[in-house]
């Protein structure tokens, strides 16, 4: 919506967004984590996925007021601000989530079982990922290494960011790019955090949305997320689109799902991670 | 596997008896708003900004009405209000069987339409 104007973010503001932004992604990959554990079965993992998740949505609603959906977020910046306090205990317990997550992933990527219904089950190459247009993780699972971060959107200019590439292109793969990017984004994290410069956290921005149109593209858990805003001088706009990960990456499925095995369809369809009702907008 | 296996058969329960034993909320944890009646003028900006249309202002009834189960407490109407009369506050709302709704009047409409009522009144009687 800042593209409209276009308005000028304070860094605070930026910091803050990239960091919420990045506790989101933590919770989503270790809700998906959890719910592959229990699409074959596993539903004691599923479970203890689940109770590391609990620590990350306390952090959410210790910051910013909410469990899940922040709704921190206004036109020219943030409502909230994080206190050295919340930084401190921020800190703490981001260690301990990496630490209870880094048992818990071990046993997702060497169990035997885990290997048998992963493992060369739901197999795109990186061509067929290319073309059908797929966005995240599942992108990256096969080889592509596209990252809408990479843009440099937000903080992540400032911030030392890799995208985390696996060339197999299963579902083992998809668990492993996710995997990885939970400590990734606790890394990035503990980096936002630190190098969080002092400011104002909102910009006061005056008038209704001018005629103008703007696209922003931005790194979702799941892969790309594209919004499209045009206004026309008046309080409404006149065109809002959301575009969601999930509408990018569910063509896939036309290629995965041919030939498989029936018990395999629940782990293919689940590793796309998708999101039906955000899909449709 | 192992280490983690032993670790859940040491550990004690991951939850809580609720609600027996109750978790207090964080400090800005977002509880519920409310609204008071001496500070409303059924202005009605809250109801257009809602974003769940959470409330409904009948302002010649001197009638606001707030769904609780639908607000989703964005705080964009704690935000918005021009007389500060809807807050945000930190504690969470207990739990119901039904969906009650909330009806508020505001107070000071009434002051305000009495006080102009009876300005109208004496100018009368003193063109009379």
């Amino acid at each position: 919506m800042e593209k409209l104007w276009p308005v000028e973010l304070s860094p605070r503001t930026k910091y803050l967004r990239t960091f919420w932004a990045e506790l989101a992604r933590v919770h989503s990959h270790l809700l998906w984590l959890g719910l592959l554990a229990d699409a074959f079965g596993f539903e004691s993992m599923f479970l203890q996925f689940w109770r590391i998740r609990e620590r990350v949505l306390d952090l959410l609603e210790m910051t910013a007021g909410h469990r899940v959906i922040p709704s921190v977020n206004i036109v020219g910046g943030v409502r909230r601000d994080i206190t050295p306090e919340q930084k401190k205990v921020i800190i703490e317990t981001l260690d301990i989530i990496r630490k209870e997550s880094d048992s818990l992933v071990k046993v997702i990527t060497n169990d035997y079982t885990v290997k048998a219904r992963t493992v060369g089950v739901g197999v795109l190459t990186k061509e067929q990922a290319f073309a059908l247009g797929c966005v995240g993780p599942v992108l990256r699972a096969s080889g592509v290494s596209e990252d809408v971060r990479l843009t440099k959107y937000g903080a992540y200019g400032d911030l030392n960011y890799e995208p985390i590439v696996e060339t197999a292109g299963d579902c083992y793969a998809r668990t492993l790019v996710r995997a990885r990017e939970l400590f990734q984004s606790i890394d990035l994290q503990l980096e936002v955090l630190n190098k969080m410069p002092e400011g104002e956290i909102a910009v006061k921005v005056k008038g209704n949305p001018p005629a103008n149109e703007a696209v922003m593209r931005m790194e979702a858990p799941r892969g790309e997320l594209i919004y499209y805003a045009k206004g026309n001088g008046t309080r409404n706009l006149e065109r809002m689109k959301i575009r969601t990960p999930t509408f990018a990456n569910l063509p896939s499925l036309l290629v995965m799902l041919p030939g498989c095995q029936l018990a395999d369809v629940p782990v293919i369809v689940l590793a796309i991670d998708p999101c039906i009702c955000c899909m449709e907008r | 596997m192992l280490p983690t296996i032993l670790k859940n058969l040491f550990t004690g329960y991951a939850t809580r008896l609720y609600p027996v034993q109750v978790r207090e909320p964080f400090d800005k944890a977002r509880g519920h708003i409310s609204f008071s009646e001496d500070k409303c003028v059924m202005c009605g900006i809250c109801a257009q900004r809602c974003p769940s249309v959470a409330i409904t202002v009948e302002k010649k009834l001197n009638k606001l009405t707030f769904y609780p189960f639908r607000c989703i407490v964005c705080e964009v109407c704690v935000h918005a209000c021009p007389s500060d009369a809807i807050e945000l506050i930190f504690k969470w709302r207990p739990s119901s069987y039904d969906k009650p709704e909330e009806v508020y009047k505001s107070t000071r409409l009434e002051h305000l339409r009495v006080s102009t009522e009876e300005a109208k009144n004496k100018e009368k009687e003193k063109s009379e």
